[in-house]
């Protein structure tokens, strides 16, 4: 496996001055003594401004810890960092009057109280005076399609209505950069695929860096431009999309609920990866074979109750990103 | 022998012909000395109970021994009788589970309860056994800590025999707070919530019972009152026999209370498992 | 200061629309206090006075303690809930807006229930503590001071849950300055009583405040305000030391 120090990344040819995010040597130790934990381990990452980033890693690989202290909540053991110039551990206030943080397992928004009155309140935090608050609100409701939400107790919403007006709480002082993390947890096929297309547009129409993690391959391929994957709290990959598209993300399986005795599909490119009485699991390089003449091989020689096609699960190309490297 | 939370799953033998009392007796003694082994064991809890118990009962003695002055008496109590007073009717009262009331209305409406009519005793009997138990467990902690602080603040106890009397009217006096309590539990039959009901009864403890203030001190038909209610069984009654006033009439007053409230707390729960049955818990 | 009047409206308009079982915790807040006057009386039935303290100026304690108790427990109501807050990472929250995170917390919320101790403090007051412009005011005054103090004193002690992880200080500490505030300070000599001006200062709660009603002393002022002050001190210093060692509710492992 090749250390992150000796790799170079996309971002670390740049001029600093238009990073907006840079961290070095990063470490967060949790506890003392021997149960300490190092959630975070030499940590070193770049991230341009009007940059979309995915974060990803698997469970406890500590991407929250590092978004947390990357806006101020945490404090590092060790290492540096600045973002948008600030060190966040000292200048978090100020920092955090330039930056947007949405996490998908809480909340900005009161329970009790309806998105506006909410944004009412955080208008008065960052500062925004009643004209601006008004115009944001108004400019908000008509991006994220919400202004109709906006009026109603934020605990009668569902959760991708949620989603939608947490992003405007956390958009509406017009942060340079937006951190998530895991925004799209928990939200239905279709709200995900909304989320992700504002997004993209936020970043597009106004040049707001996008830092986000993500447990969903789909997240990653859509939203962001660029990937970095830690583990054990170490940056273990860090390259353009395009480029993981081409090798990892062109994996799909296709999951065929059988009705009775299969053949084995021989076609250049699939892999039969699982198979019992009534499943069978093809893992399919679309680069090679497109998924269409994929499903026309497997109606017309199988016995097909039920077919799907998915995404490899985010372990799986994390496990594969790690075997690329060390062949 | 470990048994899970509030003693539910406490082994009890298989039912066997023709339970006599004293053999239904013997067979609870093992669910309450579990449930007080437990509360023992809870050295957190413990602490925190003792802790509490100290506070208000240094709290309270204090003022009545400011009130009695170090010679005078108030309503015929020294300083130093007044300061035994506060600490056993305290012991008495603090230690029984805050939220006990509040426990058995929960279980009553979440129909646990009915888990446990399956045991081969008498639900009633189980329940008043594990919960006394626990009291007790913790009473053996606040009688040690309490007695040496009444001590160092106030000199040995008024009279040894008394002291004996007290402790086992501190005993009696916990049981029928808890055969009580359960008697106004039952109202979570009906009422779903025992919240109001607790804060009326405790706030009764706390004057008519004795708890914060010997019952002398209240005025003529007041005090007749108070007398002739179960609350003075469960602080006032110890509390006057540690003074080393008070004579073993108020254990037998104590055990009149009890017989009638566990008959009391058999009757609402039988009644309620009725309910239960016909609801289907 | 815009900011904070911000946050606070959004607590009282979320506080009213938080459903709760309202009218019988009004009921257990009325039964208590009315248990305490209860009390009272019978006491005072049998006892003129207690080092200097009758009936009324007992009742004015009352008064003032069920006020500041009210202010700091309703309004502020997060003041006793900072080790929850800390252990459950909810201070992730705070810590994402530019103002200060402790003072968003105190306002944030709102505890209906406890607002009953202020209206019956005061009215207690007007009934009982023989109200002219000049004890109005030092009650006013003396009752701000309070809870002040008091809440300085709840900040303090939560905070040790970040050097600790034990919330246990800080629920004991409530307990024990609202149960020690509630007597006449004088029915402790020696140590006890020092401790009552120092550690745990429960005497600045209520007794000293009553006192400056009945008996207005500029030493006792004094004395009053330095505690507050330094409460102050302690409480800003333990939360901001220990929110460097927050470790946002994951302990370790998550993500």
């Amino acid at each position: 496996m090749v250390l992150p120090a000796e790799r170079p990344r996309p971002a670390d040819d740049v001029d600093p001055a238009t990073l907006a995010i840079r961290a070095t040597g990063l470490v967060k130790r949790f506890g003392s003594g021997p149960h300490a934990v190092d959630a975070v381990r030499d940590l070193s990452v770049s991230v341009r401004q009007g940059e979309r980033v995915a974060y990803i890693g698997p469970n406890g690989a500590g991407k929250s810890t590092s978004i947390k202290i990357l806006t101020g909540i945490l404090r590092p053991t060790q290492g540096t960092a600045t973002v948008l110039g600030f060190v966040p551990w000292q200048d978090r206030r100020r920092l955090a009057a330039r930056t947007g943080t949405l996490f998908g397992q809480r909340s900005q928004l009161w329970f009790e109280l309806t998105p506006r009155q909410s944004f009412r309140m955080l208008a008065a935090i960052y500062g925004l005076d009643r004209a601006r608050e008004q115009r944001r609100v108004a400019e908000l409701g008509e991006l994220l399609d919400a202004a109709d939400l906006f009026d109603a107790p934020v605990r009668t919403l569902s959760l991708g209505q949620r989603m939608r007006c947490e992003l405007a709480a956390c958009l509406l002082h017009e942060p340079e950069i937006l951190f998530l993390d895991e925004p799209t947890i928990g939200l239905d096929l279709l709200a995900k695929r909304r989320l992700r297309e504002l997004l993209v547009e936020l970043n597009e129409a106004a040049g707001t860096t996008v830092f986000l993690t993500s447990h969903d391959v789909a997240d990653i391929e859509h939203v962001a431009e660029r990937v970095v994957v830690i583990d054990h709290g170490r940056v273990v990959y860090d390259d353009d999309v395009p480029t993981l598209r081409r090798s990892l993300l062109a994996t799909k399986l296709v999951d065929v609920g059988l009705g009775g005795p299969a053949p084995a599909i021989v076609l250049d490119g699939v892999r039969e990866v699982a198979r019992d009485d009534a499943l069978l699991r093809l893992s399919v390089d679309t680069t090679r074979t497109s998924i269409r003449s994929v499903l026309d091989v497997v109606l017309d020689r199988c016995d097909v109750v039920d077919i799907s096609v998915v995404d490899p699960p985010l372990e799986q190309v994390i496990a594969e990103i790690f075997a690329a490297e060390q062949a | 022998m470990s048994a899970p939370a509030r003693g539910a799953a406490v082994p009890v033998a298989p039912p066997a012909p023709g339970l006599t009392p004293l053999l239904v007796l013997r067979r609870l003694a093992v669910p309450a000395a579990t449930a007080s082994r437990r509360v023992l064991a809870d050295r957190g809890g413990l602490v925190t109970s003792v802790v509490f118990f100290l506070l208000v009962s240094v709290v309270l003695s204090a003022l009545w021994r400011a009130a009695a002055g170090p010679s005078g008496t108030v309503v015929g109590y020294t300083a130093a009788e007044l300061t035994w007073y506060a600490f056993a009717a305290e012991a008495a009262v603090c230690t029984i589970d805050l939220r006990l009331i509040e426990r058995i209305g929960e279980d009553i409406s979440s129909g646990s309860v009915a888990v446990e009519m399956l045991r081969p005793l008498p639900v009633v009997a189980v329940r008043l056994a594990v919960e006394s138990g626990r009291a007790l467990g913790r009473l053996v902690a606040l009688v040690v800590v309490g007695s040496g602080a009444a001590w160092l603040l106030a000199g040995p106890p008024p009279d040894a025999l008394h002291g004996l009397l007290a402790l086992v009217s501190l005993a009696l006096g916990v049981v029928v707070n808890v055969a009580a309590q359960h008697v106004v539990a039952s109202a979570a039959f009906r009422l779903r919530d025992v919240r109001a009901t607790w804060f009326l009864y405790q706030k009764t403890v706390f004057i008519l019972g004795g708890m914060l203030l010997p019952l002398e001190v209240l005025p003529g038909a007041l005090r007749t009152l108070a007398l002739w209610c179960p609350f003075m069984a469960m602080a006032y009654a110890p509390a006057r026999l540690a003074t080393g006033q008070g004579t073993a009439l108020l254990l037998l007053v104590q055990a009149g209370w009890l017989v009638v409230l566990v008959a009391a707390a058999a009757f609402v729960f039988a009644r309620g498992q009725r309910r239960l049955e016909v609801v289907g818990g | 200061m815009s900011q904070t009047l911000a946050v606070v409206r959004a607590a009282f308009t979320d506080a009213t629309a938080r459903p709760a079982a309202f009218w019988t915790q009004v009921g257990a807040m009325v039964a208590n206090d009315l248990a305490m006057i209860a009390f009272w009386i019978l006491f005072f039935h049998q006892v003129r006075s207690v080092r200097g303290w009758d009936a009324d100026r007992v009742f004015l304690l009352f008064a003032i303690l069920a006020t500041a108790a009210g202010i700091v427990l309703g309004f502020l109501s997060n003041a006793r809930r900072i080790p929850e807050l800390v252990e459950t990472g909810s201070l992730d929250e705070a810590l994402s807006l530019p103002m200060s995170p402790l003072r968003y917390l105190l306002v944030r919320r709102v505890d209906t229930v406890n607002v009953g101790d202020v209206v019956f403090g005061v009215v207690l007051f007007l009934v009982t503590g023989h109200p002219t412009p000049q004890r109005a005011a030092l009650f006013v005054g003396g009752v701000v001071v309070a809870a002040t103090l008091l809440t300085a004193f709840l900040v303090t002690l939560g905070s040790v849950v970040f050097f600790t992880g034990r919330g246990e200080p800080g629920a004991l500490g409530m307990h024990a300055i609202l149960l020690l505030a509630g007597y006449p300070v004088d029915i402790f000599t020696g140590a006890a009583k020092g401790l009552l001006y120092t550690v745990v200062p429960a005497a600045f709660v209520a007794a000293v405040p009553a006192r400056i009603v009945d008996a207005p002393s500029w030493r006792d002022v004094a004395l009053m305000l330095l505690a507050t002050a330094v409460f102050v001190v302690l409480a800003r210093t333990a939360f901001g030391l220990g929110l460097r060692r927050y470790t946002s509710g994951s302990a370790w492992g998550r993500g």
